[in-house]
């Protein structure tokens, strides 16, 4: 108790609150707008906080990190574009919300479900750290690798209408991830004796082409064509959602927030793939499952409490056993060590006040993130008073900016370009590109974690089936596909049945 | 002549043109704006550079900006500067990798394209097991390897990488290099996985292994280096072991070939007043590195030095391409 008190004092003197508070504004800005990713705030705030008191320091951390994950799905909802990863799944509900008039409501219900997932995913943090972090060592390569397979499952429910189609941008997010140097053997793939190539297609720069030039690339078409809509001159609403709709969804949003903190517990897992869960486990447990893609608001609330549930988890291999989940939070760990607080089991025993101090600053942030939010969305909805075409040139300069930081890198302009072109390409021959960028998020781990259990079977299938965790996730990969191709089979057959009815 | 070549003539003609033009009377003092530092990698070497380019900018006057080019086991980040104007104004936080990317094919060039400025740290790789395996030294873990039926099972960041360079340098020493099966991990996750008993032996830093060190969860049998390690005293050399192993990463700061001698000595001169720095010993201390400051001849003749040694180290474990 009284390591809990002096935490309090660290964590609840003005600088330190004033640090969450500009942390989780630079997070938000950064992940509310196109083109800039929260990574890269991560990486900009790093060296500021050196010269701080470590708990400050972490707070600014963790804010901006929290921020962030919020803040993406701000630009999600609005403009269809997610400002992270882990807000691509929200863009399947939230922007068709947005074009039915119903933004203010998306962008509230995402606030509010996000705070109460990363609340929800602290508390589990905080009483069960020891048993999460035993059960997560328990997760090898292999289990990794079912896990993941499962969260590729997903795309059946992503590709409404084709599954074949739905293969097929999930499978070009695959290959995609396969360019550069392989982690494994150190071999150069598919870089053609280009430099540039060895690096590899960032998955942030993939992202802001496959959503944002699209984007624009339809907005300039439609303006030359005098196809614009005018943009809401009336009085926009901001309303809140109701009571009474959080009240209804609170047992999706239990669930929502369990996937996202025990995927957020497994360390190379991480956001997006808790995002998309998510969202197919509230598709597939609703009710009226098609309602989901035309601006279902189950489809906004299971992403988002998922994502920031995620933070929470995440804490539990980063504080306890020194693993970072994902590029994010290994800059947080950056943090952490410089300020002489190194992760590990020795941690709780050290630290303890530390620590304590840190689920503090992690609660006063998410304060923040509500506050902040719920204000800010009066804001937020005036980006749709902007003529769109005006917004499309924003939203390109934004991104060439974008593209350009995240490794300083004129070559990532030219590639959110291709990219950008191609994806328009696919949209227009009717492929998704939510399967590309879920490929993309977990190509790269579903390869490692195979390949990693190759080597520790010695090329021996077996240890995957000698597994009960990894043989469980298969199986449920397995039923997925099975029901996706039972349900696609029906639906032909009575669709068959209609039309010589007919 | 091809069309580049030939626009770069061009534009190198008409700069021969203006120069004399351009050319200020006398040449300003070096730094007269800011110093743009790349970094290759993130991690640890991202955390020393960033307190390392504030403390430089501070010896300089002017500051230097760290900036992340990462990729290609550094050769994204080697190339764009070896493109730079050798004017000190481009430099780079080089490591050991320069040596391993051309040898590997990663970059067609090799040290020989940068000038170098001074060494600033070294880090000492460390071999840890599961404490309770009953392998306390290097001798035990030896005589455990040939008793097995199968392989040692090894954790490294990748094929090629520097940890598996090590790795393959102690079992060689140690008679025991056809006894091991190397697993690649990324993501310092070596620990978790030796605690879980799905390898055997991991080399890896020994900031990853002191938490678990501390709490007894796993024990280190080896560092490679020359000297014991501040983090982890109790761990023993290779070489007290009887072992001749000594490698060690080292990080230092280079320019681009051509750089004038005087640029350089100030930058010199700067990282020797930043290494001595209270913030940087801090950072040393917590992050787990040791404060390794040469000047640039002895710094060149180290990275000349060690290029032999990797070269003949990738050919044995035939992952030598160049």
């Amino acid at each position: 108790m009284d390591h809990f008190l002096t935490a309090l004092q660290m964590a609840l003197t003005p600088y330190a609150i004033g640090a969450v508070g500009l942390g989780t504004i630079i997070g938000l800005i950064f992940g509310s707008i196109p083109g800039l990713t929260f990574t890269v705030a991560l990486a900009l705030a790093l060296p500021v906080t050196f010269g701080m008191d470590a708990v400050p320091a972490i707070a600014l951390l963790l804010g901006t990190y929290i921020g962030g994950m919020t803040g993406g799905s701000v630009s999600a909802i609005l403009l269809g574009i997610p400002g992270t990863p882990s807000a691509a799944a929200t863009v399947l509900d939230g922007y068709p919300m947005t074009k039915q008039g119903r933004a203010s409501i998306a962008l509230g219900t995402a606030v509010i479900v996000s705070t109460v997932g990363g609340l929800f995913s602290l508390v589990v943090m905080i009483v069960s750290v020891n048993l999460v972090s035993k059960i997560a060592i328990d997760f090898g390569p292999a289990e990794i690798f079912a896990l993941v397979l499962f969260g590729m499952s997903t795309i059946c429910g992503l590709s409404s209408g084709s599954l074949m189609k739905g293969l097929i941008a999930g499978v070009l997010g695959l290959l995609i991830m396969t360019v550069g140097i392989d982690k494994i053997d150190g071999d150069n793939r598919m870089t053609f004796g280009s430099v540039n190539l060895l690096q590899g297609v960032n998955l942030l720069v993939a992202m802001i082409g496959l959503f944002a030039v699209p984007f624009i690339i339809d907005t300039f078409v439609q303006h030359r064509h005098g196809g614009l809509e005018a943009p809401a001159t009336g009085s926009l609403k901001a309303n809140l959602p109701s009571f009474g709709l959080m009240w209804r969804n609170s047992w999706l949003m239990a669930r929502c927030a369990a996937i996202g903190t025990g995927i957020g517990a497994i360390p190379g897992t991480g956001g997006a793939i808790a995002a998309f869960l998510a969202y197919s486990h509230a598709r597939r447990f609703s009710k009226t499952p098609e309602r989901f893609g035309r601006g279902a608001i189950e489809g906004v609330i299971a992403p988002e409490t998922a994502n920031n549930a995620v933070t929470g988890g995440t804490l539990i291999p980063l504080l306890s056993l020194g693993v970072p989940g994902d590029p994010a939070t290994a800059i947080v760990l950056a943090g952490l060590m410089i300020h002489g607080i190194t992760p590990g089991p020795a941690l709780f025993m050290t630290s303890e006040t530390t620590v304590y101090a840190i689920y503090i600053a992690v609660v006063v942030a998410y304060i923040f993130i509500l506050v902040f939010q719920l204000l800010g969305i009066r804001l937020f909805v005036y980006v749709l008073r902007i003529p769109q075409q005006l917004l499309a040139v924003i939203i390109l300069v934004l991104c060439v900016i974008g593209a350009y930081t995240v490794r300083n890198s004129a070559f990532d302009v030219y590639s959110m370009g291709v990219i950008g072109v191609l994806a328009w390409g696919l949209i227009r021959a009717g492929i998704p590109i939510t399967p590309v960028i879920l490929g993309m998020v977990l190509g790269p781990t579903l390869e490692g974690e195979y390949r990693t259990a190759m080597q520790l079977s010695g090329g021996h299938l077996d240890i995957f089936y000698k597994s009960p965790v990894a043989l469980l996730f298969l199986g449920l990969s397995a039923l997925v596909v099975l029901m996706q191709a039972t349900t696609a089979l029906r639906e032909r057959a009575s669709k068959r049945l209609e039309s010589k009815n007919a | 002549m091809t069309p580049k070549t030939m626009i770069r003539a061009i534009v190198a003609a008409g700069g021969l043109l203006l120069a004399p033009a351009l050319a200020t009377p006398a040449l300003a003092q070096f730094p007269d704006k800011p110093v743009e530092m790349t970094v290759l990698f993130g991690g640890t070497a991202n955390s020393i550079a960033q307190v390392l380019a504030t403390e430089l900018g501070n010896a300089l006057g002017k500051p230097v900006v760290p900036v992340s080019r990462p990729g290609g086991g550094g050769a994204v980040g080697y190339s764009y500067v070896a493109d730079t104007r050798p004017d000190g104004y481009n430099i780079v936080w080089n490591s050991n990798s320069i040596n391993t990317a051309y040898h590997t094919g990663k970059i067609p060039f090799d040290y020989q394209k940068f000038t170098p400025i001074a060494m600033v740290s070294t880090e000492v790789p460390a071999l840890a097991v599961k404490s309770g395996r009953g392998w306390k030294s290097l001798d035990e873990l030896k005589a455990a390897a040939m008793k097995m039926d199968g392989k040692l099972k090894v954790g490294i960041s990748g094929k090629g990488s520097f940890t598996q360079l090590v790795s393959a340098a102690l079992f060689d020493a140690m008679g025991i290099g056809d006894k091991i099966s190397y697993i690649s991990y990324g993501n310092g996750k070596a620990p978790v996985e030796l605690m879980a008993g799905r390898i055997d032996a991991a080399v890896q830093w020994p900031g990853q292994y002191k938490s678990y060190v501390d709490s007894g969860q796993l024990d280190v049998l080896a560092v490679t280096g020359k000297k014991r390690v501040a983090l982890l005293p109790d761990a023993k050399t290779a070489t007290e072991q009887g072992y001749d192993v000594d490698i060690t990463m080292w990080r230092g700061l280079a320019a681009p070939k051509g750089t004038p001698p005087e640029v350089v000595k100030a930058l010199q001169d700067a990282a020797k007043t930043a290494v001595e720095s209270p913030a940087f010993l801090k950072a040393a201390k917590n992050l787990g590195f040791d404060i390794t400051y040469e000047d640039s001849a002895a710094f060149g003749q180290d990275i000349a030095k060690d290029d032999a040694f990797y070269a003949k180290l990738l050919g044995q474990l035939e992952l030598k391409k160049q």
